[in-house]
């Protein structure tokens, strides 16, 4: 059965009453909200190879809306977001019926409709001063000493604009109260933001709740490497609390609200 | 409830980035960059990513408004325009076309900005034209 007729049966049974997808309008493929009321938009459902963050906007639906039920067209890295969503409780799983739809090349797929597979492409006065979006951070970290990286990631820090884009576009960024915007931690005003505490404080924010999706360096305008950081991060949480966010449905050990703290404190490096 | 997507283009400068407005039961909720736009190609500065604050603004002007005897008065458009046409004409009978610029915006469309110069140049008389973006 096509996605399309999938989409109709959900709606028409009730199981959803707004299905996520995408749709094709001035030639732009651009998310859409697909209700009873305009079942005609129907014949125009895509699957897009433009990635925006559904699941973002299931939050913002579920804002207005607590109870209402939800379809998305989902691959693997919104099914992992919805994950992370359901466990940081800001998505109940009984609201959201996920389409899982081609991502991956693989065997059984040979081909995706995804365009952040292909690698990134990073100039060469960026390899030299900055940071390969495609170096292994294993390399990485063995051609360059501790003061080469600093400087290599200050210099990528150094063109940031403060648009926030990263955190707007983030599927897993629903604080209402943003660190970012904390004049106590991030002067305001000031351009560019205060480097490197800005990047940081985010990237500490995102230990534990990122789900490498990669929408923050498709949206960052300063071709800032923030996946690489991210994943190194996570990196971390991996190998300190042996928990992937949005792998499943296991509580984040980042949750201590309520909890009794287990860790030894101890130096960050030991 | 109803969702859907709008794209436009941001109107803070004159790059012409592509956005898409997240629109919730008929109200701005978000904005997005528009990810195939050839222009900003999925992304956007910090003031196309706040376009939706400014529309939602309680203190955007919605109706023209008159200053009489020192205090803004909310007015109809007829009388806005009525207001202005006849002052502009007083100051052009005493002083001159010349007395009259007209600044225009990198913010709207060539077409506007192309009727705004003949509006100075052929009905008020004057080469006074210029811009925002001529910095």
């Amino acid at each position: 059965m096509n996605i399309t007729k999938q989409v109709e049966q959900l709606l028409k049974q009730g199981d959803v009453d707004i299905f996520l997808a995408y749709r094709e309008l001035d030639g732009h493929l651009i998310p859409h909200g697909y209700t009873l009321d305009n079942l005609e938009d129907l014949e125009n459902l895509k699957v897009s190879q433009h990635r925006y963050s559904l699941e973002k906007v299931a939050t913002h639906l579920t804002e207005k809306k607590p109870n209402l039920k939800i379809g998305i067209v989902a691959r693997d890295c919104n099914q992992r977001a919805l994950n992370l969503l359901y466990t940081w409780n800001q998505l109940s799983p009984e609201n959201i019926t996920p389409l899982m739809v081609n991502c991956c090349p693989s065997q059984t797929r040979n081909h995706s409709d995804c365009t952040y597979l292909e690698p990134k492409k990073t100039g060469t006065f960026k390899q030299k001063k900055g940071i390969d979006f495609n170096e292994n951070p294993r390399e990485f970290m063995d051609n360059n000493d501790n003061g080469q990286r600093f400087s290599r990631w200050m210099y990528e820090f150094s063109k940031c604009i403060k648009c926030y884009g990263c955190r707007n576009i983030c599927p897993v960024c629903f604080c209402t109260d943003c660190s970012l915007e904390n004049p106590d931690l991030v002067e305001p005003g000031a351009l560019p933001p205060e480097i490197p505490i800005f990047h940081l404080v985010r990237a500490t924010h995102m230990a534990g709740r990122c789900i490498d999706c990669g929408l923050c360096e498709d949206a960052c305008p300063a071709e800032i490497p923030l996946r690489f950081l991210y994943r190194e991060m996570n990196r971390i949480v991996s190998d300190v609390f042996d928990y992937t966010p949005g792998a499943g449905l296991e509580k984040s050990p980042f949750t201590i609200i309520g909890n009794e703290v287990t860790l030894e404190p101890r130096p960050m490096d030991a | 409830m109803n969702c859907k997507f709008v794209p436009s283009v941001c109107s803070y400068c004159g790059t012409g980035c592509g956005v898409l407005f997240e629109v919730i039961d008929g109200k701005i909720n978000s904005t997005l960059p528009l990810k195939s736009h050839p222009v900003n190609q999925g992304k956007l500065c910090i003031k196309g990513w706040s376009l939706h604050e400014y529309i939602n603004s309680y203190m955007r002007l919605k109706a023209p408004l008159v200053k009489e005897n020192g205090h803004f008065q909310k007015a109809t458009w007829d009388e806005a325009i009525t207001h202005a046409a006849k002052n502009f004409n007083r100051i052009k009978e005493t002083h001159g076309p010349d007395a009259i610029g007209v600044l225009v915006s990198a913010k709207v469309t060539n077409e506007e900005n192309y009727l705004a110069q003949k509006l100075a140049r052929a009905a008020i008389g004057t080469n006074n034209v210029d811009h925002c973006a001529r910095l």
